[in-house]
């Protein structure tokens, strides 16, 4: 398992995902990697609140959401607030079309190891670091990511 | 069909003219075509198209329009005009073609409509495969997670890699078209997924992918992703203890229908009971590659151990002493580009 860099341990992070299996596997092995995760939320107005309250580094969110929510909505959302977004999504062309609303995407299904790589590399793109090499399978949407801040 | 004068008059028309548009031969012959019908005729676009036929390139192919004939659809005609030549100059003939295109036009769209509603269901059900795998595997891995027991997690993770081997596979193909896998890019993908989980960041065993470009039915792949999975599993159990350094390559290779896959290690090597283990992982190896009509071969290297699987579907003929011998498929030809993975990277 990769374990974030020193300055990285406690960076936070938000997971928005309907399915709680996956969900409770993603928090589980993102913590054991050193992030501080929310509680879990599966509906925008709950993330929307949490991440007000919260101001995670980057938020984890799935495209389909609980009571029909739109995860590309709640991105949009979210990057006014400045927060980052990656979508974990298996609805890959959807991803596709918001990559000026995210940062990038690794759709399901990934392996848990691959979304802790994927977030650690994010995350010191984020800073300016670019030393990492990008993990397989995620995808780097580089127009959303010149607009992000800095986690 | 149509032939009119330098005015634009109808000499003559054919019986399918008359059937297709609804008017008597007669009512045709020695009329304007403007004339014809209740005036659809009179379009401004077939005139300057038909003008142009008098005195311009004297052929105009495939020009299509639309007729609104009363109290009818709009019809969609595809007019091919030509000017005859012939010694009579000073009456110009013109041959007119009408096609009605409109029903096949309709049935065309039909037909589009249903492809992208069937690509619509597609998309949606490699979406349900995909959040379905993700749920095994992540109950699998959580399963791990939470044992105290070693044996237990080692085979949680086992069944959680086996998935994620289709998983892959899946990805894969939501992005192919036709239906294949390109070799190279699926067996790196499991490899680079295999490293994560298994390996970690250590650099104590290093797994390279090697072999040509080459793609793969999507149903052959998938029992080829498993076997990779299960003996780079094996070899990562057994051919490394207490810390050993060492290196497993994939390698595979095509020729026509032949193909080779072979997981090699330069581990400890093969116990002799070993190579007649039972365990589920060497059942799986077994049962796909019968599956594929393939056989397996267990080879101690120096030092490690190979196996390969091999599918001879047609016997390459290279020489007479080899075409005595028995017949073997070429061996896979190394990689001019050197695909590895090392966990470290």
């Amino acid at each position: 398992m990769s374990a974030p860099p020193a300055d990285q341990a406690r960076k936070t992070l938000m997971i928005v995902e309907d399915e709680v299996l996956v969900a409770i596997l993603l928090r589980d092995e993102l913590a054991d990697a050193g992030y501080n995760v929310l509680d879990l939320t599966d509906r925008k107005v709950e993330a929307v609140a949490v991440a007000k309250e919260s101001k995670p580094d980057l938020a984890l969110v799935n495209i389909r959401l609980a009571g029909h929510d739109d995860g590309i909505e709640l991105a949009q959302h979210l990057k006014t607030l400045g927060i980052p977004v990656l979508l974990i999504s298996g609805q890959v062309s959807r991803a596709r079309s918001a990559q000026t609303v995210a940062i990038g995407s690794l759709p399901k299904p990934y392996d848990a190891a691959d979304m802790v790589v994927a977030v650690a590399y994010l995350l010191a793109r984020l800073q300016g670091d670019h030393s990492l090499p990008k993990p397989s399978g995620l995808e780097v949407f580089e127009d959303g990511f010149d607009l992000a801040p800095a986690a | 069909m149509l032939l009119l004068d330098g005015a634009l008059n109808v000499i003559a028309a054919s019986t399918s003219f008359s059937e297709a548009f609804g008017m008597a031969v007669d009512a045709a012959v020695g009329h304007p075509l403007a004339n014809l019908g209740a005036g659809e005729w009179r379009a401004p676009e077939l005139h300057a198209l038909l003008a142009s036929t008098l005195t311009g390139p004297a052929k105009t192919e495939a020009f299509e329009i639309d007729l609104q004939p009363a109290g009818r659809e709009v019809r969609r005609l595809v007019i091919h005009a030509e000017r005859l030549a012939y010694l009579d100059l000073a009456n110009v003939r013109i041959l007119m073609a009408v096609s009605d295109v409109t029903d096949a036009r309709a049935s065309e769209r039909a037909k589009d409509e249903a492809l992208q509603q069937n690509m619509v269901l597609l998309q949606e059900v490699r979406h349900r495969v995909a959040n379905s795998l993700q749920i095994i595997a992540s109950v699998l891995l959580q399963n791990a997670r939470k044992t105290q027991s070693d044996e237990t997690r080692d085979n949680l993770k086992a069944a959680h890699n086996r998935v994620m081997s289709v998983a892959a596979l899946e990805r894969l193909l939501s992005t192919s078209e036709g239906g294949k896998v390109e070799a190279h890019a699926y067996f790196t993908s499991l490899c680079d997924s295999i490293s994560v989980s298994l390996i970690g960041e250590t650099d104590q065993i290093s797994l390279a992918v090697e072999g040509d470009d080459g793609s793969v039915d999507a149903r052959v792949s998938m029992s080829l992703g498993l076997i990779v999975t299960e003996l780079v599993i094996n070899a990562l159990k057994y051919a490394f203890p207490d810390g050993r350094r060492g290196k497993i390559a994939v390698e595979y290779g095509f020729q026509g229908p032949n193909w080779v896959l072979c997981v090699r290690d330069n581990g400890v090597g093969m116990q002799p009971a070993a190579s007649d283990r039972t365990g589920l992982g060497t059942s799986i190896v077994r049962a796909l590659a019968n599956q594929l009509n393939a056989s397996v071969e267990i080879a101690p290297q120096s030092p490690g151990t190979a196996v390969s699987i091999r599918h001879t579907q047609i016997a390459l003929v290279k020489d007479k002493d080899e075409t005595a011998a028995t017949p073997q498929i070429a061996p896979p030809a190394p990689s001019s580009a050197l695909v590895g993975y090392s966990a470290k990277e």
